[in-house]
């Protein structure tokens, strides 16, 4: 009889400690891959301090060296670095509004409206998605050039924004066929239009979604160096990526300057991610679609 | 608007014309694009921009800044100037660029605009170098040679002489590395890149090989003088006088290494003198620097690969006379000392690189004269699959994925394949 | 017109929703089309001609599929291609593993996972030229970071030289690649992980399924869409492998690591054989594409389907 009531404390306790131990584990994995990620970025800020002529020591030191600033005062004073960041700030954020805008709307319209040929739009957009850069720079540049666009904003947010719609798209779609058709039909029965309900109802649930395929174009708009190479070339259009492959010259990687660029260029990456990561994770968790 | 008004101001004339405007130091009022990548020191293209407007007041130049990267350079030229654009008017290009530039359009032959007296203002060999069926598609800019550098203070306490040969230079190496005063004896460049084939052409010369017949008709690589180069480079790297890294090294990782203090010599470029002098360097003072060694003593100096750097003229540029104002300028007296002077750069004019005072610069430009030089192969628009012929197969041999004798062979019948213009 | 749709009402709402659907999708597919069309039609076009370049122009003359025999006789397409798809197919295995395992634990209200995500997405947004920049730095055979802690910890007693042999510099390709994408994938399923209610973990939880079982019954089925966009545009992505190599080892030791993005690219830039560069583009987005729609048709038609199944 003693032993029933000890069996399930038993197993009660079990199941505690088997919740601990996930949570342990959970922890575990977490830290472990944030040190994994975040060592090699490490060695990369601490080399951006060091003195550029230190790059070949041995032992490499990572910690107590000599903390130098001056690659980072070189950036700005030296190459203009300041001026880039505005530019590629500007064609970031405008070409992430405009693919999150149209993406969400096509998105929507693939995934819950009565459309023919979806199979067909959404595959012709990835076979163009993954159209290499290397081919189509040429011909993009012939284009821009009658239109007398080298040189200007539109060069790069446009095509950034048509390059990177196929993959918000994707996501967007995927996204609206998780969310449960029964909130937009009883919506539907209350005479709202598809508007009212994509405004109201289907965007506040998309939320990750529509992060995803934002911080997905932001990165890719950041980061692109074909394009803004070659459509802009007057040194007051140029991006961070061309303006950091500007650093140095023929022979030399000037450690310092580029990665103390590359420190600073992600920054306003982190800070997206800090403010906006409660609406990732936080669309769907409260329990706003039961059933 | 501009653009047309300038237009109808400049109305292009007759190359001998052209040549007696200029010579008088007539110059046309005009806007020119200038594309050019980072010089070895940061400011100089501003400052000799600066300089040119200060005597050109009717010329404005306005200066585009081209990747570091020699490739992504190039693809961003021919992208521009292949599809009729006007601008860049001027550009600096690699030494290897007149064949496949002038044989593709994308330059202009400059003597059918300037008399053959403006080219004699070069060093011997020079213009040899940037001609093309007869054309001369390139006014040379600033060169760049191979070097050998070594540390004074090791040889010194190890009392040996600065090497004549390879093998000295491998066997002092050894010593030192024994001795225990250094890591590595000798770094160079060795990864799958166009620096390896200039280290390559200064083993391959002096071994008495080629890349090809004189006519270009046949690839002449799969020879003893080959074997003889290939088995040199790689013993290198066998006996540990070279870091087994080597097939990973480009300018960069050499130069780190011998700065860190870590090799007692170096295989590099003339910027490489001022490199290991600079501020946090190791081996500040201890450098010294000599022609490349040869196999055979007798044939001392060895072969020095040219390297560096020419201004082309967009031949769709609409500036043509104030171009030609400016590259005549630029490879000066006055731009070309300033060159030297200010950050070190070889001259590419003849005068100014044997000027005393600017001999005395440093102990590179002092010993410019006495090196031998020989250039790529560049002389056929095939150049750039050849040459990735010949560094990716020695870049396997060093490495070992290949033998020396199979990699030649593979490099040889690439070569071959390669001259045919129709291949792929 | 209003009478008439009078007696068929479900159908002309249906119609005027299509109408709508059509009028959502219409700014996103002309923007796309502007860009896009005349590039790529210019490229398959270029592909089946010579191409010469003159100083009066850029000359063309059509010449069949001669630009595709050549392709096809020539060996390094061939090796450049099988390392690519080889090269595809085990980074985004691993990066989905990794990425999978990243987006369980993130799914659970943890702390600092704010933080944890921020410091997730550095590889991403870092610019890849530069990421390969460090990496080559980090891997460098005489003063490189990792030859340091791998002798440190006495795993190795020499330098490593990690990018000078071709199954080593693969590998270390694959590294890089794999640190700066997984956060990505990780993204991608953890916004899809949220889409599943928690009460179906609970239920599961209640009839007494193991976690594992939880995995594969409940959470792997109703991921299926996420992960099946992931794999695709990560596949998609390390097809287009560029950068790394460029950077880490210039397609090296010999041509081992030359992937078709740098062939297209030695082909058309540095020898400026435009024809036969387009043709090697054009079978790549070819190959790609035959995958792809492989991809889907077994494992998501329910995704391209447009939920039609649902």
């Amino acid at each position: 009889m003693t032993t029933k009531p000890a069996a399930a404390v038993q197993t009660r306790s079990s199941k505690t400690n088997f919740r601990q131990r996930t949570a342990f584990l959970r922890y575990l994995v977490v830290i472990v891959a944030c040190l994994l990620i975040i060592f090699p970025f490490y060695w990369m800020v601490i080399t951006s301090l060091k003195q550029p002529a230190s790059i070949g020591s041995w032992p490499p030191k990572l910690w107590g060296f000599h903390v130098t600033w001056s690659s980072y005062a070189q950036d700005f004073i030296h190459y203009t670095f300041g001026n880039y960041i505005f530019n590629s700030v500007l064609v970031a954020v405008v070409s992430t509004i405009l693919i999150l805008i149209l993406g969400s709307l096509a998105g929507y319209a693939i995934a819950r409206l009565p459309i023919r040929g979806k199979p067909f739009l959404l595959i012709a957009t990835l076979v163009i998605s993954l159209f290499p850069e290397i081919a189509v720079v040429s011909p993009l540049y012939v284009i821009f050039r009658q239109l007398h666009w080298l040189n200007s904003y539109q060069a790069l947010i446009i095509p950034y924004t048509a390059f990177n719609l196929p993959f918000a798209i994707w996501i967007m779609n995927n996204y609206f066929l998780g969310i449960p058709k029964e909130l937009e039909e009883s919506a539907r029965m209350d005479g709202a239009s598809t508007g009212t309900i994509l405004i109201k109802i289907i965007l506040p649930l998309a939320v990750p979604g529509m992060f995803t395929a934002g911080i997905f174009s932001f990165v890719a708009a950041w980061t692109e160096f074909l394009m803004a190479l070659t459509f802009n070339s007057q040194n007051t259009m140029r991006t961070i990526p061309v303006g950091i492959a500007l650093f140095g010259s023929q022979f030399t990687i000037p450690y310092g300057n580029i990665f103390s660029a590359s420190v600073v260029a992600v920054v306003p990456i982190i800070v997206l991610v800090l403010v906006f990561q409660r609406w990732v994770v936080s669309g769907l968790t409260a329990g706003a679609v039961k059933g | 608007m501009k653009r047309t008004a300038l237009r109808s101001a400049l109305s292009l004339g007759g190359g001998i014309v052209l040549a007696a405007a200029m010579s008088s130091g007539l110059a046309a009022t005009a806007n020119i694009v200038w594309a050019a990548s980072p010089i070895a020191n940061v400011g100089l293209r501003a400052k000799l921009v600066q300089m040119f407007e200060a005597t050109y007041p009717n010329i404005h130049v306005t200066m585009v800044s081209q990747p570091t990267n020699t490739n992504t350079n190039r693809a961003t030229l021919v992208t521009e100037i292949s599809s009729g654009s006007s601008t860049p008017d001027v550009f600096m290009g690699d030494v290897i660029w007149p064949a496949q530039f002038g044989a593709d359009g994308l330059a202009l032959p400059l003597n059918k605009y300037l008399p053959s007296s403006f080219f004699s203002r070069f060093a011997p060999g020079l213009v040899a170098g940037a001609t093309y069926k007869g054309s001369v598609y390139g006014a040379p800019f600033f060169m760049d040679a191979g070097f050998l550098y070594y540390r004074k203070d090791l040889l010194a306490k190890a009392h040996l002489p600065v090497p004549k040969t390879w093998a000295q230079l491998k066997s002092e190496a050894q010593t030192l590395q024994s001795k225990h005063m250094v890591k590595y004896g000798f770094v160079w460049e060795g990864n799958s890149y166009e620096g390896l084939t200039c280290n390559w052409m200064e083993y391959l010369t002096d071994a008495g090989g080629s890349v090809f017949n004189k006519s270009g008709s046949k690839a002449t690589m799969d020879s003893p003088a080959a074997v003889k180069a290939l088995t040199f480079m790689k013993s290198l790297i066998t006996s540990g006088v070279s870091p087994a890294a080597e097939v990973t090294f480009q300018e960069p990782q050499a130069m780190s290494t011998f700065q860190a203090g870590n090799s007692a010599f170096l295989r590099n470029w003339d910027y490489a003198y001022a490199a290991s002098q600079s501020k946090g360097s190791k081996v500040i003072g201890k450098v010294g620097v000599a022609p490349l060694p040869t196999f055979n003593a007798a044939n001392y100096p060895g072969y020095s690969n040219i390297g560096g750097w020419n201004l082309y003229i967009n031949p769709h540029s609409k500036n043509i006379k104030a171009d030609l104002t400016f590259i005549s300028w630029m490879t000066g007296v006055k731009a070309q000392t300033t060159m030297a002077t200010f950050a070190s750069e070889i001259p590419s004019n003849y005068a100014v690189q044997k000027n005393a005072k600017v001999r005395a610069l440093n102990p590179v430009l002092r010993i410019v004269s006495t090196v031998r030089l020989i250039a790529r192969p560049s002389q056929t628009p095939q150049y750039p699959k050849i040459s990735a012929a010949i560094y990716h197969n020695i870049n396997a041999a060093l490495a070992g994925s290949m033998s020396v004798s199979q990699a030649l062979k593979t490099a040889n019948s690439q070569i071959q394949q390669a001259l045919n213009p129709n291949a792929l | 017109m209003r009478e008439a749709s009078k007696p068929a009402r479900p159908f002309s709402l249906e119609r005027g929703y299509a109408r709508t659907g059509y009028g959502m999708l219409a700014p996103a597919l002309i923007v796309i089309a502007l860009v896009t069309l005349f590039p790529i039609l210019y490229s398959i076009w270029m592909s089946f001609n010579k191409v010469a370049l003159t100083s009066s122009g850029i000359h063309y003359h059509f010449n069949g599929l001669a630009n595709y025999g050549l392709i096809f006789q020539y060996g390094p397409f061939w090796y450049s291609l099988i390392f690519t798809v080889l090269y595809a197919i085990i980074t985004v295995a691993v990066e989905l593993v990794l990425g999978m395992l990243l987006a369980l634990v993130m799914n659970y209200p943890i702390r600092g996972r704010g933080v944890a995500m921020a410091i997730m997405l550095i590889p991403w947004s870092l610019i890849t030229v530069i990421s390969a920049e460090m990496w080559g730095y980090i891997y460098n055979g005489t003063y490189g970071l990792l030859d340091y802690l791998f002798i440190h910890l006495g795993l190795t007693s020499q330098n490593i030289v990690w990018l000078g042999h071709p199954n080593l510099a693969i590998m270390s390709i694959m590294v890089a690649d794999v640190w700066k994408t997984t956060p990505f994938v990780a993204l991608i399923l953890l916004a899809g992980l949220q889409l599943i209610s928690p009460d179906l973990y609970e239920a599961a939880a209640i009839d007494g399924a193991t976690s594992w079982t939880i995995f594969w019954k409940i959470t792997v089925p109703l991921l299926t869409n996420s992960l099946l966009l992931s794999v695709l545009f990560r596949m998609l992505q390390a097809f287009g492998l560029f950068d790394l190599p460029f950077v880490l080892t210039g397609g090296g030791p010999g041509t081992s690591t030359r992937s078709i993005a740098m062939l297209v690219w030695d082909v058309m830039f540095r020898d400026f054989q435009f024809g036969p560069g387009a043709g090697i583009a054009v079978l790549t987005v070819l190959v790609t594409t035959v995958m792809a729609v492989v991809f889907i048709r077994s494992f998501g038609s329910d995704l391209i389907g447009g939920g039609k199944k649902s």
